[in-house]
């Protein structure tokens, strides 16, 4: 028998005893399945009804910005043009506005009636020369936008917890040194506890995606093959961190704190709730050290704006390298 | 002649400033029981995870069959824990079964089963049996790959007499069936049933060393017990009461 058949057997063994253990923990198992979909119901709930009530205007970064600008009930916000018009297509933003010179360029999106109402108002408030744009796209509802966040922040959740914290229960409990005094290598335990985790995200996931698409119908207009793409290679990154951090650490108090550590961050600054487009510049370039942050960008960008594999090349090699720093810290770091 | 299966020679273990193991040097015999006996904190445990191949001494040796351990001993021994927790949910089926997985040559599950009397507690769920039928299961999944040593770190600790000695049966039966074993114990009693040999340990080194009916026939004293509190001024049982 050659050493890969046996590392295979051994490697599959471990894999269906994880899974064992997981299927039969129902309470966990049910929670991985009933926590996201009350959310997104709850929300759903609550931010039922047109998307808002309030104009908002996106200002391409520069001075003397129009009069109209300063009009109470309108909020602004700072971005770059291309990220602007994005948001405007989604009708995320009423109004976008450059100062060119001595003109003012603005851009309306055409199915947008909070749009017309500013462009009027713009007219007979802006002194300067205007140059009109256009762009079209229907609106985002506000649980189109959440639920690439819920989906993805059940997967961190569920591949930090499900791997990092196990891992250490079963160290605290000696079960590693009983696996130790075996043939198991680290990387066999290690790489079942990898794939039988990301089994258990992605089928949950897409339990979820499913069942609350089929009620909420939220938009979801780009391929299924690419979100699964970025389901697989995010979960991935999620569940080398979570065993990264598991590798050493012997008490599951600390890892606890480990990763509430790692979770809170990616839970504020990642975009699960709300945009962080118009947060300061800091704390966006926190966010983008985040593989949340990633995930969710490249979900969303498929989800809402039919993203092709060139479109969220840069956030899945971000992912990517994230999965292999993180397997190769916790096979080179790993303590029984 | 009887074949030295292991020996120690000048083993030491130090974690940091405190010297676990302080130079025992012993040679087991194959197919005998031999015992570490102590009180806590003697160095039993560490002694016992440097002959499994557990941990590496300090200084000084384990040999096996005179050389080095070899790269595959971890398939010639069979380890059972003194604090050993399994997967949550699994079963004694589900833990043999993975257990079986890891080798090439295992025993057959049904042999196991019948050995160590799992069949009435084999489908549950291995939280949820009790502290006899633990250390059964425990014993069978160290057994699983039919080694030729195997490592018993206090195996009735915790357990009523009655599933004491139905262990003792079972360690009895291994025994009779030409296996090496090694266990470490507090209970002078249980020495003197199933070791052959033993050494006595206090803070790392050996205070006495010989099969267990010479010792106290040496040292003109009733049993173990006596002989150590007059070696050591305290009893094992003592010891024992304390950590319960």
């Amino acid at each position: 028998m050659t050493s890969i058949i046996r590392s295979v057997r051994r490697m599959k063994a471990v894999f269906f005893a994880r899974n064992l253990e997981y299927l039969r923990d129902r309470a966990s198992f049910g929670w991985n399945l009933v926590f996201p979909v009350l959310i997104v119901f709850a929300l759903a709930l609550v931010f039922s009804g047109p998307p808002r009530a309030l104009f908002t205007v996106t200002a391409v970064a520069s001075d003397s910005l129009p009069e109209l600008l300063e009009f109470p009930g309108i909020e602004t916000i700072s971005m770059n043009r291309n990220k602007a018009l994005d948001r405007l297509s989604r009708q995320q933003t009423d109004l976008v506005v450059e100062v060119v010179e001595d003109s003012v360029r603005y851009w309306v999106n055409g199915n947008s009636a909070s749009g017309a109402i500013l462009e009027l108002l713009l007219k007979y408030t802006e002194p300067r020369p205007l140059e009109r744009g256009e762009t079209d796209g229907e609106a985002i509802r506000y649980v189109d936008w959440v639920v690439p966040g819920i989906l993805g922040m059940n997967m961190m959740y569920s591949a930090l917890w499900g791997v990092g914290y196990v891992v250490v229960r079963y160290r605290q409990a000696g079960y590693l040194r009983r696996l130790r005094a075996t043939p198991l290598t680290k990387f066999e335990f290690l790489s079942a506890q990898v794939l039988s985790r990301l089994l258990v995200t992605l089928t949950a996931s897409a339990i979820v995606f499913v069942g609350t698409n089929l009620i909420l119908d939220y938009r979801m207009v780009g391929s299924l093959g690419l979100l699964f793409l970025i389901a697989l290679v995010g979960g991935l990154a999620m569940i080398t961190l979570g065993l990264a951090i598991a590798c050493r650490t012997e008490s599951k108090e600390f890892a606890d704190g480990l990763l509430n550590a790692i979770t809170f961050p990616m839970l504020l600054l990642s975009g699960v709730w709300f945009s962080l487009d118009g947060s300061p510049d800091w704390v966006q370039a926190i966010a983008q050290v985040l593989p949340l942050t990633h995930l969710l960008d490249a979900a969303r960008a498929v989800m809402l704006d039919n993203a092709g594999l060139a479109d969220i090349t840069s956030h899945l090699a971000i992912l990517l390298g994230f999965c292999i720093v993180g397997m190769g810290l916790s096979i080179k770091l790993f303590k029984w | 002649m009887p074949e030295v299966i292991l020996s120690v020679t000048s083993l030491e273990k130090s974690y940091d400033d405190v010297k676990a193991v302080a130079g025992l040097d012993f040679e087991i015999e194959k197919g005998e029981c031999f015992g570490l006996l102590g009180p806590n904190g003697a160095g039993k445990s560490t002694t016992l995870a440097m002959l499994e191949g557990m941990e590496d001494p300090t200084r000084g040796a384990v040999q096996y069959y005179g050389g080095p351990l070899p790269s595959d001993y971890q398939t010639r021994v069979g380890i059972q824990f003194q604090a050993t927790a399994l997967q949550d949910f699994l079963t004694p089926y589900d833990n043999l079964k993975l257990f079986s997985s890891f080798y090439d040559h295992p025993v057959p599950m049904d042999k196991l089963i019948d050995q160590f009397r799992l069949q009435e507690f084999l489908h549950r769920d291995s939280r949820h049996i009790s502290g006899g039928q633990r250390q059964r299961l425990l014993l069978a999944l160290a057994l699983v790959h039919n080694p030729e040593i195997v490592f018993l770190d206090e195996p009735t600790t915790g357990l009523d007499p009655r599933s004491r000695r139905d262990l003792w049966d079972v360690v009895s039966a291994l025994k009779a069936d030409g296996r090496t074993l090694i266990l470490t114990t507090h209970y002078m009693e249980e020495a003197e049933v199933l070791c052959d040999e033993l050494v006595i340990l206090s803070h790392g080194k050996t205070l006495l060393q010989g099969a267990p009916q010479q010792l106290i026939a040496d040292a003109c004293v009733s049993d173990l017990d006596t002989l150590f509190l007059s070696l050591t001024g305290e009893t094992l049982v003592k010891t024992q009461e304390v950590i319960e």
